[in-house]
């Protein structure tokens, strides 16, 4: 037996690091993954065996994935998994549920650790964007010794800071699909330092809508207690994501076992997760710390939890008959920071449960709209409502672990579409 | 002690109790996870060591190869000159020079330039940010993590770890200096950059400075991280728990228990305790941690005076 079989043998035991690409309908599913002790998600290609694309992209070729699929070591394979625009990386498709799909990537990670030559190539070619067309008498870019593009790449080039002084100024395109933003999110940053001077919104895909039950109740009488449960497990998906980026994996796996399971009787052990979550320094001593004068720009109507956050009456269920019978009353929160935000979600997690342990068999009509995890849904208008055109105002002038805390505590849906699907609402 | 056998005894300490420490971590993730199935932890860390090496190492573009080679390897190589510092048992060291806390402060400095190192040679933008946290915070924490050390020289009256060791044989450092242990535990997080102070490789930066590494290279830098950790630890037993003092048990084992404890407080901190930010790392070491350092210094130099 040579040593690379032994080597082989050794590493099945291993999780197997997959780098995931989830369309909008697969998010939840792919997230779940985390649960199975066979997968490991891993934050960036770099660290991954296979590479796992999954569900609706709205567009076709996806954006960015032959550039993730070759940043990936050898020996690699891609997996995809009801995926409906195969795009331009071409590998094993796997239908199927999550069991399926995990017997099939352990089967290709055995025959990828035994036989590595099977592996695949790179999907684009390994030159430079354009030739080096340095003018400076250095062979450099643009003025003085900065700037220009060589090889197509921009280097950073002199620009006034927000202080007034002249720093090199860096133009750096981050995403769609880094594990440090929500999957799909694109933004184009200028840089001086790691501190945001501009900040865009890339909007790569079309608008593609998961069916969810929220969306489903605008048309449809739906039960409270189905309604309320569903809010709570979302809250804690999106709970399970920010521990993670925060540094807490441990701490984010807990709170997605207790979503995928969720029940009414489960409140306890979320009291206690949550008590967790506020003992782990994460809202005192990071969120409470970013200066980012938020309350202003992030009280909107429609808005949700981010609403009600900064203390704004803006709930659908208020005027819902089923939740009046309920003695239902909004949680309000004094400030809308990214503080208040994770309070406010925390807080009507354990809302929803109890709201679900009450409402029996009583059913919600949700006539014209409805008020989902992320906001008002309206039926004119079912997407999911989305702070993304908020995030210029929000990141800019932030040091970029600070914006991209902040962006993971909007919780943000990067696949709804963008400011036209946003209900009119009150700036304040 | 001839340099084979210290290389051999420094190599032998480092895999066993890098390999423990990869245990731990395991079951401490897990028991914080409430997934209490800890049949697979002995076999985890052998098993994500092994799948590393099948895998192929990676290549950016332009990258700065002798940088990013050298990174991995001198912040291993720094781990193991800090452990010849310290002494295992009575009498048994590798290097206990009369300057032993001198050196080992020495190799924990350097620890910024492995990783600034390991950040710069991919060429790539997180890895960068993740080179300069490190070079943010180990600056405002090194002052600090230094005192602190060196207070626990002054009853000693000595450099030496051993004669650091041997002065606590009535009264342990922890007891004597109350302030130092807390302080030494928190500025060694940000050297070993672990839980709240992972900022060079923390989850923001997609894996910061390790974000571009893969297969062997990888390896060799999550084991040198350990690997510091390992010696974090082993020096806060040594300069503040008595080191390998201790009754019933043999000298090495009191040793082993008492920096698998300290280890053990470190891991259990990252997988409570949020990552801090930058700049809150920076304000807490030079405006808090410094003026506490102080005082723990002008307090026991006036008793030992």
């Amino acid at each position: 037996m040579g040593i690379r079989e032994i080597l082989g043998r050794l590493a099945r035991a291993a999780p197997i690091p997959v780098f995931p690409v989830a369309g909008a309908d697969a998010i939840e599913a792919v997230r779940d993954l985390r649960l199975r002790p066979e997968i490991e998600l891993v934050a960036t290609p770099r660290h991954a065996s296979i590479l796992l694309v999954a569900g609706d992209f709205g567009v076709n070729p996806i954006p960015g994935l032959a550039l993730v699929h070759d940043q990936m070591p050898l020996p690699r394979v891609t997996v995809h998994w009801n995926d409906k625009s195969l795009g331009d990386v071409h590998g094993h498709v796997v239908g199927g549920d999550e069991a399926d799909l995990v017997e099939a990537l352990s089967a290709l990670d055995r025959e990828i650790l035994t036989a590595p030559d099977g592996s695949e190539p790179p999907i684009l070619p390994d030159v430079d964007l354009v030739d080096w067309r340095g003018v400076g008498p250095y062979g450099h870019g643009g003025k003085g010794m900065t700037g220009g593009t060589p090889f197509g790449r921009p280097l950073a080039e002199r620009a006034p800071d927000r202080d007034g002084l002249e720093l090199d100024q860096l133009p750096i395109t981050i995403g769609p699909w880094v594990g440090a933003l929500p999957p799909g999110l694109q933004v184009a940053v200028k840089f001086q330092g790691d501190v945001i001077q501009e900040i865009e919104v890339v909007s790569a895909f079309g608008p593609t809508r998961p069916d969810d039950v929220f969306a489903a109740a605008l048309h449809t009488p739906t039960p409270v207690a189905i309604l309320e449960l569903e809010r709570a497990r979302r809250h804690l998906r999106w709970l399970a994501d920010a521990l993670r980026f925060h540094g807490l994996p441990a701490l984010g796996l807990w709170a997605l076992r207790l979503a995928h399971d969720l029940s009414p009787q489960d409140q306890t052990e979320v009291e206690d997760l949550l008590r967790s979550v506020r003992r782990s320094w994460v809202i005192k001593m990071v969120l409470s710390r970013i200066d980012g004068g938020f309350d202003d720009r992030s009280m909107r109507a429609g808005l949700g939890p981010l609403t009600r956050a900064a203390g704004l009456e803006d709930d659908a269920r208020m005027d819902d008959p089923a939740y009046q019978a309920l003695d239902f009353q909004p949680i309000l929160g004094r400030l809308g920071d990214p503080a208040g935000w994770w309070r406010q979600r925390m807080a009507e997690i354990i809302q929803s449960l109890d709201i679900s342990s009450r409402a029996g068999d009583m059913t919600a009509f949700g006539v014209g709209s409805v008020e989902g995890p992320r906001g008002r849904l309206q039926a004119d208008n079912p997407g999911t409502s989305t702070p993304l055109e908020l995030l210029p105002g929000l990141l800019t002038g932030l040091e970029w672990g600070d914006a991209a805390a902040v962006v993971w505590s909007l919780d943000i849906d990067p696949f709804a579409s963008m400011a036209a699907d946003l209900p009119v609402g009150v700036e304040s | 002690m001839n340099p084979v056998t210290s290389v051999a005894l420094v190599g032998a300490v480092l895999s066993v109790s890098v390999y423990l420490v990869a245990v731990i971590d395991t079951a401490v993730g897990l028991r914080v996870a409430h997934r209490r199935r800890y049949a697979g932890v002995w076999m985890a860390p052998v098993a994500a060591a092994a799948r590393l090496a099948l895998q192929r190492r990676s290549l950016t573009e332009r990258p700065d190869r002798e940088a990013w080679a050298l990174a991995a390897p001198l912040l291993a190589g720094l781990a193991a000159v800090a452990l010849t510092a310290i002494p295992f048992a009575a009498g048994v060291g590798i290097a206990d020079t009369r300057a032993g806390i001198v050196l080992f402060g020495a190799a924990m400095m350097q620890v910024m330039v492995a990783v600034f190192l390991h950040g710069w040679g991919s060429n790539s933008v997180f890895p960068l940010f993740g080179a300069f946290r490190m070079a943010a915070a180990g600056l405002s924490m090194g002052i600090p993590f230094s005192l602190v050390l060196i207070t626990t020289a002054l009853p000693a009256e000595s450099l030496s770890v051993g004669m650091i060791i041997a002065s606590q044989e009535d009264l342990w450092n922890v007891l004597r200096q109350p302030i130092g242990l807390p302080v030494y535990l928190i500025t060694a997080l940000a050297f070993s950059f672990w839980g709240p102070m992972n900022l060079p490789d923390g989850g923001d930066l997609a894996g910061g400075t390790a974000v571009e590494a893969s297969g062997m290279p990888l390896l060799v830098w999550r084991i040198a991280r350990i690997a510091i950790l390992v010696a974090l630890a082993a020096m806060g037993a040594a300069a503040f728990l008595g080191g390998y003092l201790g009754p019933w048990l043999p000298g090495w084992l009191w040793m082993v228990l008492k920096t698998l404890c300290l280890a053990t407080v470190m891991i259990w901190s990252g997988h409570r305790f949020a990552r801090i930010r930058i700049e809150s790392v920076v304000v807490f070491g030079w405006t808090l941690l410094l003026p506490i350092a102080l005082v723990d210094v002008f307090v026991s130099g006036a008793l030992t005076l």
